[in-house]
């Protein structure tokens, strides 16, 4: 078994997880993101256990609920919480451009 | 005087007549924390409003045993209008605009809320020292660690400066740091108490319980804090129940178990020294304990590591820049509000660990892992629950060691994980854990046995805690100086 991950499977995850590395961060990840994988193999050594998933201990007490309209946070809280905002909206850099850049 | 040296009972009685006053021991608080400054217990402090909120129940009825004391909450319980931040560089300015359930359940008893406790970024570590505002420091001694998560609530608790705290535990963060710095720490049953409001880790294993200087106090607590929950769907219906009700009876009933692998080798041998010590105590005084083996619970460590840091990279998807939190100066595009922010906002074990779980739930690897986890944990729960059928509890060291040195490296991605091996078998099954102080190990630091029991059986775990608590009679205040040993 190889000690670390290449640089691209790291580069791989860290964009699974939307996180810019500097090339200082991925090499140590290199090593680091290995180690802990490594040991969540371990899974692979046990045998014998059922297929029955348990979503959440003791989930006889979940339940759903009701999908009604009611009064929740108000919405101008909600929006001044947001780093950058105006008015009702919360701002965001452009997403689709006209091809010229954005 | 220092009233909140008193028992609770006490302080109560003077305040229902009048003889002092809800902000004379808020004041008293505030001092205390400002004289262990250097401690590192807080990241942030309600001094101006919880003077405000102790002038306002001066008029008001003494209703309730915790009215008008003062408590500190854990930095992962949200406060409306007073800031929360995870102990992350991602939330440093954060003021939530609601209240987590728990926190209107201690407003309704009249609690009041000093301050908000250090902790390990987004609960991810064992050692409190991933916070972006350094780590607590141990009340016994100030170069060792509080241990962590929940290290800061751990820290004030132990260094008497407030009554009560709130922790969180999702692999132990409760009890661990507890056993680390000689309090009394409890992970409620999954379900107990409502979520709505804590800062989610790993969702279907984090729970808030209480963090205290002694049995009595914490089960008087926990009373406060439980209960079924609208706005959290997987909170518990139960009767309402009183968890001091077999505080103080024999323990000639009660049937204990030792897993074997609590015993084992991994075990410092003062501990095991200690537990064995106290295992017979408890046998002297009539109870009967078994050693017994438990399948998968040598393994509840890796499922562990799958399961939280799997929901941990879906639940920290939503510091995203936009929404709230730290967002990065001057983007370029929207790819670099979040790439740039979560590189920005997030220290290193919370990278890592989001890095893990987003490859653990990409594409078939959910498959291999998560689910497969998720299965090996049903039968975990199971095979424990089983145990129950034959016992009333299960007994053990609730660490390893005792508590290390601060400045002890910090290279090893998987020391994190290895402090906690003891204690994350009970939030793999779900169940309630307790961590209470059996005493010191040659450095003079504190020692803690674990008790579990079966699901919603919390009062059974006060019931045994409370008797090795009278039994042993430890002097548990730090700045007392010495102690029975």
């Amino acid at each position: 078994m190889k000690d670390k991950l290449s640089k691209e499977e790291v580069l791989h995850v860290a964009e699974l997880a939307r996180i810019s590395l500097t090339e200082e961060e991925i090499e140590k990840y290199q090593i680091e993101l290995k180690e802990l994988l490594n040991d969540v193999e371990k899974i692979n050594d046990v045998k014998g256990y059922d297929d029955d998933i348990l979503i959440a201990c003791w989930s006889e007490n979940t339940r759903l609920r009701k999908d009604e309209a009611k009064e929740m946070l108000n919405p101008k809280d909600v929006i001044n919480v947001a780093p950058r905002h105006s008015g009702n909206y919360i701002e965001v850099p452009v997403v689709i451009s006209d091809g010229e850049g954005a | 005087m220092k009233y909140l040296n008193l028992k609770i009972e006490e302080i109560n009685k003077l305040l229902k007549e009048k003889k002092i006053t809800p902000t004379i021991l808020v004041e008293e608080a505030f001092e205390n924390i400002e004289n262990n400054k250097e401690l590192n217990a807080y990241i942030t402090l309600n001094k101006e409003e919880a003077l405000k909120q102790a002038k306002e129940l001066e008029n008001k009825e003494v209703d309730n045993i915790l009215f008008g004391l003062p408590i500190a909450l854990k930095d992962n319980i949200i406060t409306k209008g007073l800031r929360t931040t995870c102990a992350s560089h991602i939330l440093d300015n954060f003021i939530p605009i609601y209240n987590a359930t728990v926190v209107e359940k201690l407003k309704s008893k009249n609690m009041i809320i000093i301050g908000k406790t250090n902790m390990d970024e987004f609960a991810m570590g064992s050692s409190s020292r991933t916070s972006y505002f350094g780590a607590p420091r141990n009340p016994w001694n100030k170069e060792k660690i509080s241990g962590g998560s929940s290290g800061g609530s751990a820290t004030t608790i132990a260094a008497r400066d407030v009554l009560f705290a709130l922790g969180s535990d999702t692999g132990g963060s409760i009890r661990q740091p507890a056993s680390y710095t000689g309090i009394v720490g409890m992970k409620p049953t999954y379900g107990r108490v409502s979520r709505y409001g804590l800062v989610a880790f790993a969702s279907s294993l984090d729970q808030i319980g209480p963090m205290t200087r002694n049995v009595y106090e914490n089960a008087i607590l926990l009373n406060a804090i439980v209960g079924k929950d609208d706005k959290d769907l997987t909170s518990a219906k139960k009767e309402e129940e009183d968890f001091t009700r077999f505080i103080g009876k024999d323990i000639k009933v009660l049937k204990l178990a030792v897993p074997n692998f609590f015993m084992s080798d991994i075990v410092n041998i003062e501990i095991r020294n200690k537990v064995k010590d106290i295992i017979k105590v408890l046998e002297n005084n009539g109870a009967k304990v078994d050693y017994i083996d438990i399948k998968y619970i040598d393994k509840a460590m890796t499922l562990y590591q799958i399961i939280a840091m799997g929901e941990a990279s879906s639940n920290l998807a939503r510091f995203d820049g936009i929404r709230y939190g730290h967002s990065k100066e001057n983007p370029e595009n929207i790819e670099d509000v979040y790439y740039g922010t979560r590189a920005e906002g997030f220290g290193e074990e919370v990278k890592r660990r989001i890095m893990v779980g987003s490859y653990l739930l990409s594409g078939e690897n959910a498959k291999t892992y998560y689910n497969k986890a998720l299965s090996i944990r049903d039968d975990m729960r199971k095979e424990l629950t089983n145990i129950f059928k034959d016992y009333d509890l299960i007994i053990g060291p609730t660490t390893t060691t005792t508590a290390y040195n601060l400045d002890d490296p910090m290279d090893d991605p998987k020391k994190s994980f290895m402090d906690d091996v003891l204690v994350i078998p009970v939030n793999m099954a779900g169940l309630p854990g307790l961590n209470i102080p059996i005493g010191f190990d040659s450095k003079h630091m504190p020692i803690g046995m674990q008790i579990i029991a079966n699901a919603f059986e919390e009062a059974k775990i006060y019931h045994l805690a409370s008797f090795i608590e009278k039994e042993l009679n430890l002097k548990l205040d730090p700045k007392g100086g010495e102690h029975n040993e």
